[in-house]
């Protein structure tokens, strides 16, 4: 799966910690998110999609394989 | 992700300054046996050596609990350590935490496969004595290795 959470980011000018106390969780789980290293739970998709003011579907894309 | 068999963070912090001592102290007498003369008390032994090849159960006796109170100070210190929260536990640190204790069962239990290959006699009784460890270590390591990593590539990035 993949995301734009980065560019979600950048467009409202947050830095990691930034998004991360919104959502409250730690600065690496954005780390970790933005590196397609983790898959986030629906509960911290939504909590994100929530901030940006967009659905999940428009932050997180599916890819060939998930 | 809420899990109650953690600690509060505070723990984290007691922990490593009990881990840090006992490791040296640890390390120390893994090279030197030492306190043999004042490290002295009587225990209650649930099982002990007795006369010949006979075990004694339920016994006090003598003993020297060098041994006994540093393996006690680390194993508490590294449990401490292992089992508090992090100051933020979310659901990310929280599969590291699991995937770092599958690891760390894993690796542990190779190395003790590799040490029954190819050890023999008594040093054997010393591999028996560092596995006792190595699931805790192993698990410290790997878990604050990955959140490192994290944090730094975190941290180069705005």
């Amino acid at each position: 799966m993949k995301n734009n959470i980065k560019v979600e980011r950048a467009i409202k000018s947050l830095t990691q910690e930034d998004l991360a106390n919104k959502v409250s969780v730690s600065r690496q789980t954005i780390n970790a998110m933005e590196a397609n290293k983790y898959v986030p739970s629906t509960v911290l998709a939504l909590k994100i999609a929530k901030v940006f003011n967009k659905t999940v579907e428009e932050i997180f894309i599916l890819e060939k394989g998930d | 992700m809420s899990n109650k068999l953690l600690l509060p963070n505070r723990y984290k912090k007691i922990g490593w300054a009990i881990l840090i001592p006992s490791t040296i102290l640890g390390v120390i007498l893994a090279f030197h046996e030492f306190g043999e003369a004042w490290m002295h008390a009587p225990v209650f032994a649930m099982a002990n050596d007795g006369i010949n090849d006979n075990y004694k159960y339920f016994t006090v006796s003598d003993a020297n609990i060098t041994n006994t109170v540093i393996g006690l100070l680390f194993i508490i210190g590294a449990m401490l350590v292992s089992f508090s929260k992090e100051k933020t536990e979310d659901e990310f640190i929280a599969e590291i935490r699991l995937s770092s204790l599958l690891w760390a069962v894993c690796v542990s239990y190779i190395l003790l496969l590799i040490a029954f290959v190819f050890v023999y006699g008594s040093p054997f009784l010393d591999v028996m004595v560092y596995n006792m460890f190595t699931v805790l270590i192993i698990f410290i390591i790997r878990f604050n290795y990955i959140l490192y990593k994290n944090t730094k590539t975190a941290a180069n990035e705005k």
